[in-house]
């Protein structure tokens, strides 16, 4: 069967206007570009990365602050006599707070109290010692 | 340009940028294998559904191409599959049964926007819409695309011989319906 000019010159079959115009577009996006557009993580997804690596080296760098901080205040007390008054005082200070320093305070006041101990029990003491309480007037 | 010429274009971009390679099989299979869809499922909307499927499914499988078959032999089996299963979907959705669907397509070629033919172009259309399926997409590639009885039968997987018969009798039927035999 040969195809006629009447027949097979007219299609009947029509498109909508601008269909092959954006036909391949269409199939692209759907197929070679979709995938390039999965592949390519967008602007927020890199935040996210970014922020989650940040995230997790500060909380490294914490860990290991709190690590050093920790380890090192073991040794601090072995050497306190190599730390001047001064800086020690300011570093104690710098650390407790005014109610600690206050309650503290108190404690020291209770202690400076005088002992409620006998003036006989002082000489019986300095007699088991054998101390001549002559020479010892002075400083009494 | 020979279509052999053509795939060893496309197979050779395919090797180096298989991006660049598929975009040059859409700009040149697109129109064609929406024409041969067209005809199988008569309604441009399910054409347009039918080939985007096809080249979804031609991009998935891509990778997977050899080279023993050529691109355009390739591409027609997943467009006539595409088209093939939407008439299989339609006939299941719509319970008209497969006697009918000649009836139903005559139809809706009729009453669609998308088809305006003069008389003669109705009645072919209505001619070949009385085949049996698998003999109408024979009659359509070899009418209407000149496709080789050589590809026809790797795209439909169908002898040369079984292909020749085949047509040979859609053409007598054809001509009987518009002679009024």
């Amino acid at each position: 069967m040969k195809k006629t000019d009447n027949i097979q010159e007219d299609n009947p079959f029509k498109v909508p206007e601008k269909y092959f115009e954006e036909l391949n577009r269409k199939i692209l996006s759907s197929t070679v570009e979709k995938q390039a557009s999965i592949k390519k993580p967008g602007l927020h997804l890199k935040l996210r990365s970014f922020l989650a690596i940040a995230a997790s080296v500060s909380l490294l760098a914490i860990l290991g602050y709190a690590g050093i901080k920790l380890f090192s205040s073991r040794n601090e007390a072995l050497s306190l006599s190599s730390i001047p008054v001064e800086d020690y005082a300011e570093t104690i200070l710098n650390e407790i707070d005014i109610l600690t320093l206050e309650e503290n305070a108190l404690l020291l006041e209770a202690y400076r109290e005088e002992p409620q101990t006998e003036k006989k029990d002082i000489i019986d003491y300095l007699l088991l010692e054998n101390i001549d309480i002559n020479e010892i007037q002075d400083q009494l | 340009m020979s279509n052999i010429k053509i795939d060893s274009d496309i197979l050779a971009l395919l090797e180096t940028d298989i991006n660049k390679g598929f975009r040059l099989i859409v700009e040149r299979y697109s129109t064609r294998l929406y024409w041969h869809i067209r005809r199988l499922v008569i309604l441009h909307e399910d054409a347009n559904d039918a080939l985007q499927n096809t080249f979804v499914n031609a991009w998935r499988n891509i990778s997977n191409f050899r080279s023993e078959s050529s691109i355009y032999t390739w591409l027609y089996a997943i467009a006539t599959n595409e088209a093939i299963s939407l008439i299989n979907k339609r006939t299941r959705n719509s319970a008209v049964s497969l006697d009918d669907l000649g009836k139903w397509f005559a139809n809706s070629m009729e009453g669609s926007t998308w088809f305006d033919g003069d008389s003669a172009q109705v009645k072919l259309q209505n001619a070949i819409l009385k085949l049996p399926e698998k003999q109408r997409i024979v009659f359509n590639m070899k009418y209407f695309e000149d496709m080789s009885y050589k590809d026809m039968s790797i795209v439909l997987k169908t002898s040369i011989g079984a292909l020749k018969a085949s047509y040979h009798h859609a053409v007598r039927k054809i001509e009987n319906i518009l002679t009024g035999i």
